[in-house]
């Protein structure tokens, strides 16, 4: 499988076509950005709304209730306080890390697939190194070093031990892009290779580069939840791990707490399935068939259904009772010729 | 990387992301001969591999140093917690650890690289006296069994389902991916907490702790009773690692799938009226795998670094325990190793994978 | 008729010369202490016996390695009490006598320098050889284990070892008699010369090096039968001085987690075990289990406290120590943190209770169990501290900062660790609460380089606090900060003071009753005014037996020895006396 023919356009990004490079409204786009936004508002407005995590004033453990809608832990915190702070620390801590994984990326990723020679040797073996030290060992070690932790510095860590993976498919992506004829014309006229960088080959690289800091995103702050788990997580704050945490050492499950054990990773799942839908739609910029082909696809099977070829005619037994016809095509169909084109990017 | 059942890495999301191997330098480079370029291919690897290895191993040895405390005072604060020390206790302790002479780091270094290259990984002060190669010669099959087993079951389900979805693509199977995602989402010790609980706890359908019936048997035996109970202690754990990440295995799969039954041989294919089964799996799955078979190599590697909190939480006496117990307790010898086994595990796994897919797919020895 | 009256008056007589004997085991140990025990009562077990397996968790975590060398640093719980023995077994809950075991008497002489010691006869080592005072002397003075207190130990006759110390050596009464095990000498003089490798890949020498994982020769109500890395067995001993015990087979399983445990536990599939549960009517309600809650050990803030040694930061005035303690409220903490499991403690840290009689005149029984934040007010403020915009003491100012540490996963620790914080400052003071790593919290306990800690003392194992105070408390036990304590200091804090260390060692010398309280009262005057400690509560010790499968268990009514499944020697005590319930 090459990637020749489904990187994005080959005519250079202009102000125009960015728009082109926006996705286009889907069910699962809208669906995954009104999780995000929701969460992240939560985090936002969430701990002004919301009574303070940190008062032990409350009973211990009681159940949701009018008051404490997602009940107290075993300390007497208010669940769904913790959560909103909780939404707050994780999400910084998740998108710095995400920050900082994606920068490292284009460091030991675009600039070493773009510079090549011993540039790309050193940086490239760097990466190689961190792809196979063990990640959380190091991550445990690390985290054991440091005695005060915080929502930074445990940012900091993740995104060191995560940008290995990134920086690999962003050097693959860098080095393709590298022998573009509108790179090449680029170097021939003249310009220097940073603006070459920034200007040619980065705009290129934006829904890769989205897509990648996305998924960074998730990897950061179950990552963290990892971390906090065992104990190494940041020290002071409070995150959807850190509640994990201490829901599990307080035994919330087998005391039948189930509001303080379960809000806190279903969380973690809700944002992490809406940033993993806003990808699928990026996915679908990027590499077109995707959008395409699932919609092509679907309007042959109703026309078949219904009996009609795609040009509108009755199906006549020659042309349909061929069984071995697998699911339509929309080239070999008459489909109309632009959207043959745009298929065939 | 982030410690939870080596799900697919990054690489799966876009079919672009395939790696390194497939990037197109010089895209009109034809290669009549092919040899050359295929040793300077290997030899290249080889040499990366090893210059990895080198690097990999003295960063093994200097990060264990870099922890704070130091073995006898951790084993001072563990034992007075469980109710005291006795005399005797004492003076081995001071014995056992305060022997040391004082070697600079520089001899330490050397010291080590030649006890590695001897075999010799030491012994263990968690575990005395066993020896390092030892512990971890009894906790690698368990690790591998279970965690390997299930991360191939899930990428078996994985790209299966995938592909299938891609197939149908289109229809309401398609639409049923995104919702995997969410299943992806949880963190992976958190559904084995709730399977616990659940199951095992509240049903008692399954059990509690062990890779195997701890409270009958007195150790491995050959038996089938054994081998019996060895499969219902691992069903819980292979089930949470498959939730976990069969996800991430099904949404690659798709989407290459997807990409790949818009290829113009594809459309050859079925225009020769080749049947759809035919089309299905030696035209579109086969090279829509491809990516995916790639990433499969690198989680492989990570299997072992993966199972940490997942062997805690089942009491499963895998290599992840060991490696908390180590760096817990500073227990210089057992985390070098630990430390050791995965990278070679890792790299090996790379290594291997490199030559299958060099061979699957001979393009890739061309470039690069 | 007549048989059953005949019978009634054997009962009847049989009984009272019981009740005669206990009381005199009950009188012969005075209050001199100047010699104890009557030589006759052993551990009977009780109940039936019994094929069912009894399994226990002891606190192992897998992969357990087999080694049962009583002075090897990973030796496993069987070898301490069910394998090996001690002299007496010391009830560390209450004020008896301890409990004769391989020994039948002892007796000091009139300074405390000789300790004249009646070994029991009859006894065998379990592969048959007999057990003779020769033995004893090897326990005491082989390379490892011999004390350094200790001059000499020598056998007078075949029943008789005599020990003798350069100075008074009441002090030690417990670490001779009640905490020494006891060994074969025709076994372990063979492996001093075992060697093999210690941490670094030095080469180590002698008894320590060995593992002794191969039928372990002991006196004990039990040997080991099978050892995995998994779980290890023990079969009754049926030549067991004390009476075979009727519990014919034992099981020790390693758990990785205390969650798993405790689901164990509810699950019935543990028999025995000793853990920390927050709600233990989830375990005792199924009527299947018993339960106690013995609080022995005390939970403190340890402070480093002398700047004289090295300390440093806020913590080392004493009018700062002394306002946090009048801050923290202690009912919330026992009932939020401990879960009401835990018990008030002394600032004299005489166990409540068990050491009431140690507790000077005018000294506070407990500590304050509520917070006065007015009053720690007060202190601050005539120390010399003002109120800063924030509400927070300070000077020149600048507030006062402490950072207060516990180990992560000790979840009652931490919990309680947040409650100080809040607690303190509601009193104005700025207390950070966070956790740390098990290496982190070794190390700097151990070396001195912090402000407050969150953590245990260990509570002594007699009547007496005298182990505390000494241990924990004077100079002799303690380094600068920067150097690391010596195995067996635990003066944590640093505390030094002249007075305290002279009454210590004025109390080492005697065993003379008043004149130990009158030193003891110097020592508490002092620590209950310095706060090196700051004292919190006393830990409670939970331990869950199943009672609808086996009998013999110490209860609250009859709590003839502590009942944690991992403390050695007292295990092996109670392993004797179980049997099956039906």
């Amino acid at each position: 499988m090459t990637d020749t023919d489904t990187t994005t356009p080959t005519t250079p990004v202009t102000r125009s076509g960015v728009r082109q490079m926006m996705p286009s409204m889907s069910g699962k786009l809208l669906a995954g950005l009104i999780l995000i936004g929701a969460i992240v508002l939560f985090a936002i407005v969430g701990p002004w709304v919301t009574q303070d995590p940190r008062s032990s004033d409350n009973d211990a453990l009681l159940p949701p209730q009018p008051g404490h809608w997602l009940g107290t832990t075993s300390l007497g915190y208010d669940v769904l306080a913790q959560l909103a702070e909780g939404a707050r620390g994780s999400l910084i801590v998740g998108v710095s890390a995400g920050v900082v994984a994606i920068l490292l990326a284009l460091l030991f990723g675009v600039v070493a697939g773009y510079l090549r020679g011993w540039t790309d040797e050193f940086l490239s073996l760097v990466t190689g190194i961190m792809l196979v030290i063990p990640g959380l060992p190091l991550m445990i070690v690390v985290a054991s070093y440091l005695q005060v932790r915080s929502l930074w510095v445990v940012a900091l860590i993740l995104g060191v031990t995560a940008f290995a993976g990134p920086a690999v498919v962003l050097r693959s992506q860098a080095r393709s892009l590298r022998v573009r004829d509108y790179v090449s014309a680029a170097r021939v006229a003249g310009e220097k290779t940073p603006r070459i960088i920034g200007v040619e080959v980065l705009p290129n690289l934006l829904p890769l580069l989205a897509s990648q800091f996305l998924f960074a995103i998730v990897l950061a702050i179950l990552g963290e939840a990892g971390l906090s788990y065992l104990g190494l997580g940041p020290n002071g704050s409070i995150t959807w791990g850190t509640m994990l945490n201490e829901a599990q050492g307080g035994g919330a499950l087998t005391r039948g707490a189930w509001w303080w054990f379960v809000p806190p990773g279903l969380m973690i799942a809700l944002f992490g399935t809406g940033l993993s839908l806003v990808n699928f739609a990026i996915d679908e910029i990027v590499n077109p068939k995707l959008r395409l082909a699932p919609a092509a696809a679907k309007s042959v099977r109703e026309a078949r259904k219904a009996g009609k070829d795609k040009l509108g005619r009755r199906a006549t037994p020659t042309a349909t009772a061929d069984p071995s016809a697998p699911a339509g095509r929309p080239e070999s169909d008459g489909a109309a010729p632009d959207q043959k084109e745009r298929v065939d990017v | 990387m982030t410690g939870g059942p080596p799900g697919p890495p990054v690489t799966r999301t876009t079919s672009t992301t395939t790696p390194r191997r497939h990037d197109e330098e010089e895209p009109h480079a034809r290669d009549t001969e092919g040899r050359p370029e295929t040793m300077k291919f290997y030899a290249r690897r080889i040499a990366f591999y090893a210059v990895t290895l080198w690097a990999a191993i003295s960063l093994n040895f200097f990060i264990p140093r870099l922890l704070p405390g130091d073995p006898f005072s951790i084993l001072m604060a563990k034992l007075q917690r469980a109710g005291g020390i006795p005399a005797g206790t004492e003076n081995s302790i001071r014995l056992l650890l305060g022997a040391a002479e004082d070697q600079t780091l520089w001899e330490q270094y050397l010291t080590y690289w030649k006890n590695v290259l001897t075999g010799n990984l030491g012994v263990s002060v968690t575990n005395f006296p066993t020896p390092v190669t030892e512990l971890i010669g009894d906790a690698l099959p368990w690790t591998l069994g279970l965690v390997g087993t299930a991360t191939i079951i899930s990428f078996v389900l994985g790209i299966g389902l995938g592909a299938l979805a891609g197939w149908k693509r289109g229809t309401w199977v398609d639409s049923l991916v995104p919702s995997t995602t969410m299943l992806q989402s949880l963190p992976y010790f958190w559904v084995a907490l709730v399977l616990i609980f659940v199951f095992a706890v509240s049903l008692q359908w399954f059990p509690i702790i062990g890779a195997y019936d701890v409270f009958h048997f007195n150790g491995p035996e050959w038996s089938w009773a054994f081998v019996g109970s060895v499969l219902y202690h691992a069903f819980l754990p292979a089930v949470t690692i498959v939730i976990s990440s069969v996800g991430g295995w099904l949404l690659g799969m798709r989407n290459m799938m997807v990409s790949t039954l818009s290829e113009d041989y594809v459309t050859t294919a079925e225009a020769k009226g080749l049947r759809p089964r035919r089309v299905f799996t030696t035209y579109a799955m086969r090279n829509a795998a491809l990516p995916s078979l790639a990433g499969f190599g690198v989680s492989l590697g990570f299997v072992v670094a993966g199972s940490l909190v997942m062997e805690q939480v089942f009491t499963y006496p895998g290599v992840g325990k060991l490696m908390i117990t180590a760096v817990r307790n500073n227990d210089y010898a057992l985390m070098q190793g630990v430390f050791l086994v995965i990278t070679l595990a890792v790299l090996a796994a790379l290594f291997l994978m490199d030559l299958i897919y060099g061979f699957l797919d001979p393009r890739t020895r061309h470039h690069d | 008729m007549i048989r059953g009256k005949i019978r009634g008056r054997w009962l009847a007589a049989a009984a009272a010369l019981t009740s005669v004997t206990l009381l005199a085991a009950g009188c012969s140990g005075s209050a001199e202490g100047n010699d104890g025990g009557d030589g006759t009562s052993a551990p009977a077990a009780e109940g039936t016996a019994t094929d069912q397996e009894l399994v226990v968790w002891a606190g192992s975590q897998t992969p357990i390695t087999p080694n049962f060398n009583p002075y090897a640093v990973g030796v496993l719980h069987l070898a301490n009490g069910g394998i090996y023995e001690s002299l007496f077994a010391y009830n560390k809950l209450q004020d008896v006598d301890p409990t004769p075991m391989l020994a039948e008497s002892f007796e000091w002489n009139e300074d405390g320098t000789q300790l004249t010691v009646k070994i029991r006869g009859g006894v065998t080592w379990n592969d048959g050889q007999p057990f003779t005072a020769e033995d004893v002397v090897y326990s005491f003075t082989n390379d490892t284990a011999k004390p350094v207190y200790l001059e000499d130990a020598v056998a007078q006759d075949e029943s008789t070892v005599v020990f003798s110390f350069a100075e008074p050596a009441y002090a030690n009464e417990f670490a001779i008699l009640g905490s020494t095990y006891i060994v074969p000498k025709h076994v372990f003089s063979e492996h001093e010369a075992d060697s093999g490798e210690d941490a670094e890949g030095n080469a180590l020498q002698g008894l320590v090096a060995w593992d002794n994982a191969e039928a372990p020769v002991g006196t004990g109500p039990y040997m080991l039968d099978t050892a995995s890395n998994a779980a290890y067995t023990a079969k009754a001993n049926p030549d067991y001085w004390g009476g075979a015990p009727k519990v014919a087979s034992l099981r020790y399983v390693g758990i990785d987690a205390n969650q798993s445990a405790e689901d164990l536990l509810t699950t019935g599939q543990i028999d025995w075990t000793t853990m920390f549960v927050p709600d233990p009517e989830r375990v005792t309600s199924t009527g299947g289990f018993g339960y106690v809650n013995t609080p022995v050990d005390p939970v403190v803030l340890y402070t480093c406290s002398n700047t004289d040694l090295g300390c440093e930061g806020a913590q080392t005035d004493v009018a700062v120590r002394q306002a946090l303690d009048a801050a923290i409220d202690r009912s919330a903490i026992t009932e939020k943190a401990f879960v009401g499991l835990a018990q008030p403690i002394s600032p004299t840290f005489a166990l409540l209770g068990r050491d009431d009689k140690w507790i000077a005149d005018g000294m506070p029984k407990e500590s304050p169990q509520s917070a006065d934040a007015a009053a720690a007010g007060k202190i601050l403020e005539e120390a010399g501290y003002t109120k800063d915009a924030d509400g927070f003491y300070g000077k020149d100012g600048k507030p006062i900062t402490l950072t207060l540490t516990s180990v992560d996963g000790w979840s009652d620790f931490n919990n309680a660790a947040k409650l100080i914080e809040e607690q303190a400052k509601a009193a104005g003071l700025k207390v950070t609460a966070s956790t740390i790593s098990w290496n982190e919290f070794a190390d700097a306990r151990v070396s001195g380089e912090f402000e407050l800690i969150m953590g245990g003392v260990v509570g002594t194992s007699l009547a007496d606090p005298f182990q505390i105070y000494r241990e924990w408390f004077t100079g002799d036990y303690t380094q600068k900060v920067g150097t690391a304590l010596e195995p067996g200091e635990w003066n944590i804090s640093r505390y030094d003071n002249d007075e305290v260390n002279a009454a210590v060692q004025a109390a080492s010398e005697t065993n003379d009753e008043a004149a130990k309280k009158e030193a003891y009262a110097t020592v508490q005057e002092h620590i209950v005014s310095d706060l090196p400690y700051i004292p919190i509560v006393v830990n409670g010790t939970q331990t869950f037996f199943n009672t609808t499968k086996f009998t013999g268990w110490p209860t609250e009514e009859d709590m003839y020895m502590f009942p944690p499944s991992w403390q050695g020697p007292s295990s092996g005590v109670v392993l004797g006396k179980l049997g099956g319930a039906e």
